[in-house]
């Protein structure tokens, strides 16, 4: 698993395999596939323009956050809202994957069926 | 506390909402559970985290039993807080050892508000902010860093966060600005306070 936010470096326009690696969706006939889940495309000219992927159009579609800064071309893309509305209001505790202090990741569902004690914290 | 409590089932995992790796790694000697490095503050998209230190108690089913509590938890920052954990601990062992969380489910789902559209827009503008101080664009950095700090003027974990990687005191004229203009906001906060159970 790897977590649902992604930065991308040139701009907003991406290939269809940057669409699978670093937003984890593929373009089908059907819509936006992902596992078994599909999300239609109302507007595929929108979505698709000349071979390239717009990926703000697909993080609207998604309901993903996402930001465009102009000027250097860097866009990011935050995770699906419903992931954090489930931890709110459905209490269902969304899963990630973190680097140690090694670079070894670590995935909150590495000690599924253990009681967690999840500390978030800083050195500011 | 992860010790004491390996015998029921426990774990202990620290986030450091932070890209110094070693100052983390300063707070850490000694510490045998996983120590991970949030450097994109994903954490705090994801669990609507606004200040650290932010403690989350999640069941063996994936259920949080507690969001968001802003305690102490472990006794590795005593020496920094100076804040005596003692009564949070017993909250935590109460869960791991009776099964007895200190919220209700009720309490739980609605203890934490929502990120505002803005409060999200931040952190993505943190992370560019963050990715170009890597790649030498410091003009672009504090672009997206004033940015960041215009949409959630009250969010420690972008306004505090980047004081550091701005070469700015965070104990500085900066920091107290921000705690008066915090203070004034009447301290917004995403969690549950750390005395709420007194």
């Amino acid at each position: 698993m790897q977590n649902d936010v992604a930065l991308l470096g040139d701009g907003p326009m991406i290939s269809v395999q940057a669409l699978h690696d670093d937003l984890g969706w593929e373009l089908k006939p059907e819509g936006l596939c992902r596992d078994d889940v599909c999300v239609l495309i109302p507007d595929r000219a929108a979505l698709e323009v000349g071979g390239q992927i717009d990926a703000m159009a697909v993080a609207a579609l998604l309901d993903r956050p996402a930001v465009l800064d102009q000027a250097s071309g860097v866009a990011a893309i935050g995770a699906q809202r419903s992931v954090r509305k489930r931890a709110l209001d459905d209490l269902q505790a969304p899963d990630f994957v973190l680097p140690d202090l090694n670079g070894t990741p670590h995935a909150l569902s590495d000690h599924r069926s253990k009681k967690r004690l999840l500390v978030a914290f800083s050195s500011w | 506390m992860q010790d004491e409590l390996a015998d029921h089932n426990f774990q202990v995992i620290a986030v450091a909402i932070d890209e110094n790796t070693e100052a983390v790694r300063g707070f850490m000697n000694g510490i045998t559970y996983p120590v991970l490095m949030d450097v994109d503050h994903v954490l705090t998209e994801l669990y609507a985290i606004s200040n650290v230190p932010a403690v989350v108690m999640i069941d063996e089913h994936d259920t949080i039993v507690q969001p968001n509590w802003n305690a102490y938890a472990t006794d590795t920052f005593k020496h920094y807080t100076g804040i005596d954990s003692g009564e949070q601990l017993d909250i935590i062992r109460q869960w791991v050892i009776n099964d007895t969380p200190m919220m209700s489910v009720d309490e739980a789902k609605t203890a934490v508000g929502d990120l505002s559209a803005e409060e999200e827009q931040a952190r993505l503008h943190f992370r560019i902010a963050n990715h170009l101080r890597g790649t030498g664009d410091h003009d672009g950095a504090a672009r997206n860093f004033d940015r960041a700090s215009a949409l959630a003027p009250h969010d420690w974990t972008i306004r505090r966060a980047m004081m550091p990687l701005r070469g700015q005191d965070p104990f500085g004229d900066e920091f107290f600005a921000l705690a008066a203009e915090y203070n004034e906001a009447g301290r917004p906060f995403h969690g549950v306070a750390a005395r709420s159970t007194k």
